[in-house]
């Protein structure tokens, strides 16, 4: 089976909305900035959404109010999304619309808040006493409240591959016919505990990311958010893109350090173009996990060069939108389905002296080449990955 | 609709250790309390760096494993909670209220939601599909749900596994509770394993039904843990008799499950 893909939209510190993510990359310029969250003295560089805070939800969402879902509702506005999503939903019926979210870290930044001003008790205050939202569910719940879709609605939280592997569920639902379309999706927002978590393990870097180049010393963290809907062929008559496969593994290796070989992410890779009926070397472009830290880059470039050739052109696009953490998946998924659209293959920025050490070269400058399949990447702690490869519809 | 069978179970709570256990308590009967949770499907340095919700999880995970006699290594996992380590929460948020630079590495990995599958791969070895999910109250439906889509569409067995945790101290103005309960529940693709316990029949619908009244357990009061809406499907098969129980996956659908404990008189037939 092949998954259609209708509306997709994509939120990031690259741009909000899909018109200004193509300016980004055509123009390749990074949305990163130096870290000015408050209460966050971290040295480094970090993807914001511009006017996150200032978004308000409508009066009957407002008891799921947080960072994380005022930024989900900001996607939720951009590029006709619900317009879409309310037309599928009148023909096949909101029940036959299944909603899957992934995050990582889904509300915390709401419950990190609570800790700042705890009654005299010792728990929670009053207004921060949102069942849904402490929930790794309040993506999804969110999402599902927010569309009147009210078919099943569950939310991914396998790290940094949560909102790639939203895909393979949504591929079984429907081919399953448990629903006839999802709208699948990925939302992570800046928070304290992220940064400083991440800064625990010695892995951001204090300059901007530079994935693959030999000078990288770890990653930006990044929000963003991404969406689409996927459905059966026949719903979509005017879809340009198919999922044709997606692959899933774990590492069984580490908790928080990736397998020196690439094992789980070259079984991801594989059981995807084993699913798509497609060889190695019929993918045209591969966007990377590439998160520019040390290990990363090192494990998937081994990884690359184990099925790869320089038939493929591969990039890390991190460099533009930070780490988004649960939602990279989605968002460069959309990135990889706009270089199948405009056949702008992003080179990696950032990446001025390529590591000649890494196994597997990766392109620097934009480059003009049709993608007829395109793959992307998507790897998390505990060793969580995932593999997607998209099509033309047409093809 | 969707058929799988159910070829292993594993629980735990501070009233039972195991699905022996279980039965007898269902039974009349009284458990040994209080026992360290000392689960030997990881090794004990993996144990000593393993937050008490990983060990609740691996412990059920791998005597699922066991009763179903297959090798661990060759069955996808689904893991379902709706708060996930709401300790570990605490903790971090305390961290970032008070001194956030010293947020420890170890605690802050181990507090991703697919920690207990992690550790779970690490120790069995296994690169098979392994997915983390939520749907808050309606966890336990939900990862039924996905899981059993997951077993028939990939045709693989698939560990589902549902926990709770204690409410953490300052949520419990949030959350009401109070006791920590974790299952698994091993699904597999009708007919691929011998040993089957039970068999489940899975219609989703957009019946809008309420969610079950717990039966009372003696000595253990899960009201309200949402983990615990498994309870039903778990007694039904511990009290060998057929049921059916109705769960609400979402905000406008629900899922109704059919547990047939006769499997010998299916099996027989086909």
């Amino acid at each position: 089976m092949r998954l259609a893909i209708g509306a997709y939209t994509a939120t990031s510190a690259a741009g909000v909305g899909l018109q200004a993510l193509r300016d980004s990359i055509d123009n390749r310029q990074s949305g990163l900035r130096r870290n000015d969250l408050q209460n966050c003295d971290i040295d480094t560089w970090i993807g914001r959404v511009d006017g996150v805070e200032d978004v308000s939800l409508p009066s009957h969402l407002d008891h799921l109010f947080s960072r994380n879902n005022q930024l989900a509702w900001f996607g939720l506005q951009q590029d006709g999304l619900l317009q879409s999503i309310a037309q599928l939903a009148d023909r096949v019926g909101p029940d036959r619309v299944g909603v899957i979210m992934g995050t990582s870290t889904s509300s915390i930044g709401r419950t990190e808040e609570a800790f700042t001003c705890l009654l005299p008790s010792g728990q929670i205050a009053e207004e921060f006493q949102q069942q849904e939202v402490h929930s790794l569910h309040s993506p999804g719940f969110f999402v599902a409240e927010a569309t009147g879709l009210t078919g099943p609605a569950i939310t991914i939280s396998t790290a940094c591959s949560s909102s790639a592997k939203v895909f393979a569920s949504a591929y079984r639902w429907i081919n399953h016919g448990l629903v006839d379309a999802v709208l699948v999706g990925g939302v992570d927002s800046l928070c304290m505990s992220i940064l400083y978590g991440f800064h625990s393990l010695e892995l951001v870097s204090p300059e901007l990311c530079r994935p693959f180049d030999r000078r990288r010393n770890g990653i930006n963290i990044g929000e963003g958010c991404g969406y689409a809907l996927v459905a059966r062929e026949d719903l979509l008559p005017d879809a340009q893109f198919a999922l044709l496969g997606y692959g899933e593994s774990v590492d069984a290796y580490h908790m928080s350090h990736p397998h020196p070989q690439g094992e789980g992410a070259v079984i991801a890779m594989d059981r995807a173009l084993e699913r798509s009926k497609l060889t190695a070397d019929s993918i045209d472009y591969v966007n990377l996990h590439g998160t520019a830290s040390q290990a990363n880059d090192r494990t998937e470039a081994h990884a690359l060069a184990r099925r790869f050739t320089d038939k493929t052109l591969v990039s890390s696009t991190k460099a533009w939108t930070g780490h988004a953490l649960g939602a990279a998946g989605i968002l460069e998924a959309i990135i990889t389905l706009e270089a199948m659209r405009s056949g702008i293959n992003p080179g990696t920025l950032n990446c001025g002296q390529p590591d000649p050490e890494l196994a597997f070269p990766v392109l620097t400058d934009n480059v003009s080449q049709p993608v007829r399949f395109g793959m992307t990447n998507s790897f998390g702690f505990g060793g969580n990955n995932a593999s997607l490869i998209f099509g033309q519809m047409n093809d | 609709m969707t058929d799988v069978d159910v070829v292993g179970l594993g629980v735990w709570s501070e009233s039972f250790s195991n699905w022996e256990e279980f039965c007898h308590v269902l039974s009349g009967g009284s458990a040994e309390t209080g026992r360290t949770l000392k689960p030997q499907a990881i090794a004990p340095n993996e144990r000593r760096r393993a937050p008490l919700s990983v060990k609740m999880a691996v412990e059920v995970m791998d005597q699922a494993c066991r009763m179903a006699a297959l090798e661990p290594a060759t069955v996808a996992t689904v893991f379902a909670s709706a708060l996930g380590d709401m300790h570990l929460t605490e903790y971090m948020c305390r961290t970032m209220a008070d001194a956030p630079q010293a947020i420890s590495p170890t605690r802050f990995h181990n507090s991703v939601h697919n920690a207990a599958t992690g550790y779970w791969s690490i120790a069995t070895q296994s690169h098979c599909p392994s997915s983390a999910v939520s749907g808050y109250s309606n966890s336990v439906s939900m990862a039924i749900l996905d899981g059993a889509i997951q077993a028939v569409e990939e045709q693989i067995p698939v560990l589902v596994t549902v926990q709770e945790v204690a409410t953490a101290p300052a949520f419990k103005s949030v959350y009401e509770w109070t006791q920590p309960f974790s299952a698994a529940m091993l699904l597999s693709p009708v007919g691929m394993c011998s040993s089957n316990i039970a068999s489940l029949r899975l219609n989703a619908s957009s019946n809008l039904v309420e969610p079950p009244q717990l039966e009372d357990i003696p000595g253990i009061d899960l009201s309200g843990n949402p983990a615990a809406r498994l309870l039903p499907l778990l007694i039904a098969i511990a009290e060998q008799r057929n049921a059916d129980v109705q769960l609400p996956l979402s905000r406008g659908s629900s899922l109704a499950i059919s547990i047939d404990v006769g499997c010998q008189a299916r099996q027989s037939e086909s």
